[in-house]
């Protein structure tokens, strides 16, 4: 019986040093955070609340709230995307260079995938070679509930079809250094010129 | 070995048993049947989407959450109570219809469907009873079902129950959820007591719009190509795609409650 007993609490020892791995895992990511981002307030409506993990396209696991502390141009798309993603990213790159060069330096530019499955680091990654996004640009793959997740919060529709492709809205939102939605443009018809306004309103 | 193996597995499954055993409290939850392996028919889609969709078997609440288990829930988690959830995860007015943060009063009776509650809400809600939102074809797929067959849409006195409901404003406060009767799988209120929402209700794309309902905008959507409806008589099924497409993650309704769904455990 005795044998049995420790038997037992050895499995649970191993359960909760699994527990305590994932943590250290964690704190890792949160450490880096610190250190690179300035030290904004994270209000109850910023998005830097939610503790979903995502993929780079370099293979790290960043949280959202690395983010902060520095404007934010994001949005939605999926690689494979051959209608509406290429105008979509293609107008992030027109306000981004709409933008003044001191305004420019200081905002980040985020493309999350919708692709769960096809969207790896790694596809993300030629996806940026071949698009010619520079480093200013962070482009995160995530789970479904992840996905799904940030997708409820900006408003985002989405919806897979038979074929794999992705029906979505076509939504560039504007993230203030605290991670709250300064400004959203829905549709491939209005300006970017109220886009690039709010992102200079807030790289001041 | 083999047996002390077994007998050290047996214990953390007791003891994760125990764990949510304290977490269930002393409310009573609701039932859940198994509905069987079917197809969801559905009513609008693209050129590209399949006109019936398969949807494998899984396990649904026979009744809409309750408040008092809703209660139970935000007992258990503060950071969902009235006065303390983010408003980004839910707007004003939500649990509006309590007395307070953990008081039902006479406007939310304890056995009535809990409304007001966000997306958000209702997707922690269910991730904490170990269960999840069914899907749009799953919820479909249980209320395709009439009263004593498989198909609704060949029982008239189903179709026009479901069509009633629309005409008779909401009774407040609510009747007790599970009052209603069953379907052919043994599922109640799926029609007549509340709305309910589904996981993935972003994905109506129809926008909510009123100038703009008839399809889709083509500017907001990408591959807004064809869309075709299928049963154009099926009124209900538009209401609710309608609704559903009207809706955000953070909206709080007075009507829209929901109900939890489970996979099986050989299911993908």
């Amino acid at each position: 019986m005795k044998t049995k007993t420790l038997l037992c609490v050895a499995a649970l020892l191993a359960a909760t040093l699994r527990a305590e791995e994932k943590k250290s895992c964690c704190d890792a990511c949160c450490a880096a955070e610190k250190s690179s981002a300035v030290a904004v307030p994270v209000s109850d409506r910023s998005l830097y609340q939610l503790d979903a993990a995502w993929t780079d396209d370099a293979g790290q696991r960043v949280a959202l709230a690395s983010l902060r502390g520095q404007p934010v141009v994001l949005a939605m798309f999926f690689a494979s995307c051959e209608y509406a993603c290429p105008i979509l990213v293609h107008d992030m790159q027109r306000l981004r260079d709409a933008l003044p060069a001191e305004a420019r330096a200081k905002t980040r530019f985020v493309l999350v995938s919708f692709d769960t499955v096809r969207d790896t680091p790694a596809a993300l990654h030629a996806y940026r070679e071949r698009s010619q996004l520079d480093a200013s640009w962070t482009l995160l793959h995530g789970d479904a509930d992840a996905v799904q997740e940030l997708a409820m919060l900006l408003g985002v529709k989405y919806k897979q079809d038979a074929r794999g492709q992705f029906s979505h809205s076509n939504l560039i939102t504007v993230l203030n250094a605290g991670g709250e939605i300064a400004h959203q443009r829905n549709g491939l018809q209005g300006e970017i010129a109220e886009a690039a306004r709010a992102v200079v309103a807030l790289a001041k | 070995m083999k047996r002390l193996l077994c007998f050290s597995i047996a214990c953390m499954l007791a003891l994760g048993a125990s764990g949510a055993g304290a977490q269930a409290g002393a409310v009573a939850r609701a039932d859940m049947v198994v509905i069987p392996a079917g197809e969801y028919v559905p009513l609008l889609r693209g050129k590209d989407d399949l006109a019936r969709v398969p949807v494998t078997a899984f396990r649904l609440d026979v009744r809409p959450v309750t408040n008092a288990e809703f209660l139970a829930f935000v007992r258990e988690n503060p950071k969902w109570r009235r006065s303390r959830v983010s408003p980004l995860f839910a707007d004003e007015g939500y649990l509006g219809d309590w007395a307070g943060d953990l008081e039902l009063g006479a406007a939310a009776p304890a056995e009535a469907p809990v409304v007001r509650v966000s997306w958000f809400a209702a997707r922690a809600y269910a991730a904490w009873v170990g269960k999840r939102l069914p899907t749009t074809a799953e919820w479909e797929r249980a209320i395709a079902a009439g009263y004593t067959t498989a198909d609704g849409a060949s029982e008239p006195a189903y179709r026009a129950d479901l069509l009633e409901w629309f005409a008779r404003p909401s009774p407040s406060p609510l009747p007790a959820a599970g009052s209603g009767r069953a379907n052919f799988f043994g599922v109640r209120d799926l029609s007549g007591l509340v709305w309910e929402w589904v996981a993935d209700f972003n994905t109506a794309l129809v926008t909510g719009e009123s100038r703009a309902d008839t399809g889709l905008d083509r500017n907001l959507f990408c591959g807004a190509g064809a869309i075709g409806a299928g049963d154009l008589t099926n009124y209900p099924a538009f209401m609710r795609a309608g609704f559903r497409s009207s809706l955000r993650a953070s909206y709080v309704v007075p009507n829209l409650g929901f109900r939890c769904a489970q996979s099986l455990p050989n299911s993908p």
